[in-house]
């Protein structure tokens, strides 16, 4: 697949801004999702472990886990769409080739994701409380793990095989003859699949130290049940970083002989300076219920996978690029202000005023005993994000009309 | 060597890719539309709710809304990014069109799907541990960003019939493709069938509340929006009707399958039954009932309306400009497109196709099946099967016939010069033209590639014995 070919298949629409700002958008958001997907995983995986357990702590542990797992994969499912969206912008001769190559585990992605986040829906219709009642159907938290594992694989296709152009038109024709059926899988690599499964133990224990922080703001909760979730949040850190770092080198010594050049090694070793630094910092400092080994290790981890993002999106350019001479950032530009403008202004208004209200009030509500109601501030925050919102939709139709009627 | 920008093909021999794309559109429609039609209405209760001091309409919230978050939150936020994951794989052009007009207006959508994310949530779960208060200001929230994202995506759906004003053709733009008459009758059908929606699914939430009273006044409230949106929301079909392009009147009155109307018409009149007794009787209202409503229309509502959909904008997928077989089919001299219908005429499909192998770039007789396969699944098999079953068997549309002259006329006389009204202009070579007639006369006989096979030999034999003859009696003189 040469050059030409590559910018053959690019969108002849072109882009509506500078493709710098989507490739930096497209880093930003792949980290979020990162972050959301990982916790979520490792919600889920400790709420396993304790509902398979005897165990007072980690049965109250799993009780509040499995809450954090069903809303963790909302928030990554939605998370996800914004660095799916960028990749189409900027790579779309990569990612849609890959695609359609392996099309029915593209099908199979949304069904087995679908029947996934169900299956924790059963675990959770029949254990509502963990800590009062034995645990129920522990099978389908089991299966649920498991398929949302088979969808994080298929993603982790897709984004291999965009690697190799190379490659693809032997997997589209093995031997010269056609096979449009997609059932293939052409390419993976297990290392930096479980490079990104095993950061979850990183992220969740950094959650963890978040959620001790947080709970440790109520009177009524117990000391043991905090120091309970503290050494957890400690070990799985530490083991977490360990096993994070064996796939990072298994990944680095299996790289095919024309990618071994493409790695960012600046960036890699940050990224992983960092991710140790997540799991020592609680142990080197002394007050491990301070704003900064709490919070602050958790927004830690959001930095070590946004370097680790940084740092794959520059090996998907040295390959690219390196060995291709495909240059996403001399994507045709047809530039529009406006809708430039609207999403900016949308994200920092509209998701601005909005996601500081609810979450202000959710953070508030958690902590309060009985029912809160907001000071005048937050009050405040409420009406203006209503009013950001419908003057959005005012604007909406504003626009509209002035564009249809002239 | 100028080259398509065409991808490989995805071919799914039972149902069609376009199936897949349609079951999965459809199931995101009916929980999307349910979800932002219930959001508006959450955020009417919780209005009433305050005002009245009626907790027991929160309690209502709070069960639509966990019904909600697996209905909607679950099925129907992970099928939108399907639709996307199905589109790039059945029609990787078509939804990359969209993408790249309109990335930013996705991208505001976006923000509104992750302030919608957090708003429901919210709303479920914090149902009397904020006050009432809070929680009327959290719902109209919800229900305004919901709204937002049907307003950011109708646009982009009507671009899929052609952009929103004819200048764009000329101009380029986000907003000249974005806004148009049909973009605004578009929103109006929608919005009415969303409610519609909202209220057949709420009466599976309504059905199960225990206190007779409030039963009644719930369902009742139902049957009320459902009279008034699915009445509006035929008016405003008419009104949706009136501003797709006239071709696809054209393809409407002639592609559409017989049963559309009568399926639309009974949907529609079986709705307004289903409102008007739950009304009169709203106790005899259950779940079952509701939830056998939501398939109905589910089955014979939404999915004609979706193929209905995708049907009359052939033959086009996108912008009116990009071919359901993803070639480019015109110039936009706005977004400076160009079209590929040149190149294809000068160099036809075999030379320019980045994902041929090489030894099917010429067309021989031993090979001549295969190539008519590899151009029936790019140029064909986005609209029609290249089996039996599924969307559109191509086959059904040569009534049998192998006669592979006769094909060959067809495809270069009416598909070539792009004279079939619903069909892509496909300026086939006349070796192409002929690969794809023996491969679809060999759909229906199996022996007519051997048949081909033997008679091109034949030929070749005899001009290879005319060959040496000729080269004998030149020797001799």
């Amino acid at each position: 697949m040469n050059l030409e070919t590559l910018y053959a298949l690019r969108d002849v629409a072109g882009v509506p801004s500078h493709p710098l700002i989507f490739l930096i958008l497209g880093v930003l958001t792949f980290a979020l999702h990162m972050l959301a997907v990982q916790v979520m995983l490792g919600a889920a995986g400790l709420t396993l472990w304790g509902a398979l357990s005897q165990d007072e702590h980690k049965r109250r542990l799993a009780n509040t886990m499995l809450r954090t797992a069903k809303v963790g994969v909302s928030v990554a499912v939605v998370l996800g769409v914004a660095p799916l969206l960028f990749v189409q912008v900027l790579y779309d001769p990569f990612w849609y080739t890959s695609n359609v190559l392996s099309a029915w585990w593209v099908i199979g992605f949304i069904i087995l994701l679908t029947i996934g986040y169900l299956l924790m829906y059963v675990f959770y219709g029949k254990n509502h409380d963990l800590t009062q009642a034995k645990t129920q159907c522990p099978g389908s938290m089991i299966a649920s793990i498991a398929l949302l594992l088979v969808v994080g694989f298929i993603m982790h296709v897709l984004t291999q095989q965009m690697l190799s152009p190379e490659k693809w038109v032997e997997w589209y024709a093995p031997n010269g003859t056609l096979d449009p059926s997609g059932k293939g899988i052409h390419d993976f690599n297990l290392f930096r699949f479980g490079f990104f499964i095993s950061m979850s133990l990183v992220s969740i224990s950094a959650w963890l130290l978040a959620y001790r922080r947080y709970i440790s703001q109520k009177k009524s909760t117990d000391q043991a049940y905090l120091s309970f979730v503290k050494n957890l949040a400690s070990k799985l850190g530490l083991m977490g970083a360990v096993i994070t770092i064996i796939f990072a080198a298994g990944w680095v010594l299996t790289l095919a002989d024309n990618h071994a050049n493409s790695i960012p090694t600046f960036f890699v070793f940050i990224g992983m300076l960092t991710v140790v630094g997540v799991a020592l910092l609680p142990k080197l400092l002394k007050d491990t219920n301070s704003i900064l080994t709490s919070y602050g290790v958790f927004g830690m981890a959001a930095v070590a996978l946004i370097l680790i993002a940084i740092a794959r999106e520059l090996f998907r350019w040295n390959i690219l690029f390196g060995g291709f001479g495909y240059n996403p950032l001399e994507y045709t530009v047809n530039f529009d202000g406006y809708s430039t403008a609207l999403f900016f202004a949308t994200f920092i208004l509209v998701g601005g005023t909005s996601l500081a209200y609810l979450l202000t009030i959710a953070w508030k509500a958690g902590q309060s005993e009985g029912v809160y109601t907001p000071s005048a501030t937050v009050d405040g925050m409420g009406k203006l994000a209503v009013w950001t919102a419908g003057l959005w939709v005012i604007h909406w139709f504003a626009v509209g009309f002035w564009v249809w009627l002239t | 060597m100028e080259m398509l920008g065409l991808y490989p093909n995805w071919f799914e021999p039972v149902v069609g890719s376009g199936w897949v794309v349609g079951i999965i559109s459809t199931i995101h429609v009916l929980a999307s539309h349910t979800s932002v039609g219930a959001a508006l209405f959450f955020a009417y209760l919780s209005v009433i709710a305050y005002r009245q001091n009626r907790p027991e309409l929160l309690d209502y919230i709070k069960k639509y809304g966990l019904f909600l978050l697996i209905f909607s939150y679950v099925i129907g936020s992970i099928t939108g990014p399907g639709i996307w994951f199905s589109t790039t794989v059945a029609s990787p052009r078509g939804i990359s069109a969209l993408i790249h007009s309109f990335v930013w207006k996705w991208a505001t959508e976006w923000v509104f799907f992750v302030i919608e994310v957090v708003g429901v949530y919210l709303l479920v779960y914090l149902a009397g541990k904020v006050n009432q208060r809070t929680h009327m200001r959290m719902a109209i929230l919800f229900g305004i960003v919901s709204y937002a994202t049907m307003l950011s995506i109708v646009g982009i759906l009507s671009f899929m019939m052609g952009p929103g004003m004819e200048k764009w053709f000329e101009t380029g733009g986000f907003l000249n493709g974005f806004y148009g008459a049909n973009t605004f009758a578009h929103l109006a059908m929608r919005t009415t069938f969303m409610f519609t929606m909202t209220a057949v699914v709420g009466g599976i939430v309504a059905a199960s509340i225990k206190d007779p009273i409030f039963k009644a006044d719930m369902v009742r409230r139902l049957a009320i929006l459902g009279i008034v949106s699915s009445m509006l929301g035929t008016l405003m079909l008419q009104w949706y009707l009136t501003t797709i392009p006239e071709q696809a009147h054209l393809v409407m009155q002639n592609r559409l399958p017989e049963y559309f109307k009568p399926a639309m018409i009974s949907v529609l009149v079986g709705t307004a039954v289903y409102f008007l007794v739950t009304y009169i009787r709203p106790r005899m209202l259950s779940s079952a009932l509701a939830g056998i409503m939501t398939i109905l229309i589910l089955i014979f509502g939404l999915w004609p309306e979706e193929v209905a959909r995708e049907s009359i904008r052939k033959p086009f997928v996108a912008g009116q400009y990009v071919y359901s077989n993803q070639v480019i089919s015109r110039d936009v001299e706005g977004m400076n497109i160009q079209s590929e219908i040149p190149l294809i005429e000068e160099k036809g499909f075999l030379k320019t196709l980045a994902f041929l192998p090489d030894h099917l770039r010429d067309v021989t007789p031993d090979n001549v099946l295969e190539v008519g396969h590899a151009l029936a699944v790019t140029t064909c098999s986005n609209c029609h099967s290249l089996t039996n079953t599924g969307i559109r068997p191509l086959q059904n549309y040569f009534g049998g016939n192998t006669d592979i002259s006769a094909i060959k006329t067809y495809l270069k006389g009416a598909l070539a010069t792009g004279n079939t009204l619903y069909m892509p202009k496909i300026p086939l070579q006349d070796q192409e033209a002929e690969a794809l007639a023996v491969y679809i006369a060999n759909m229906t006989d199996k022996k007519v590639v051997e048949q081909y096979k033997t008679e091109k030999s034949a030929i070749v034999s005899q001009q290879n014995t005319a060959h040496k003859n000729e080269a004998m009696q030149g020797g001799q003189l």
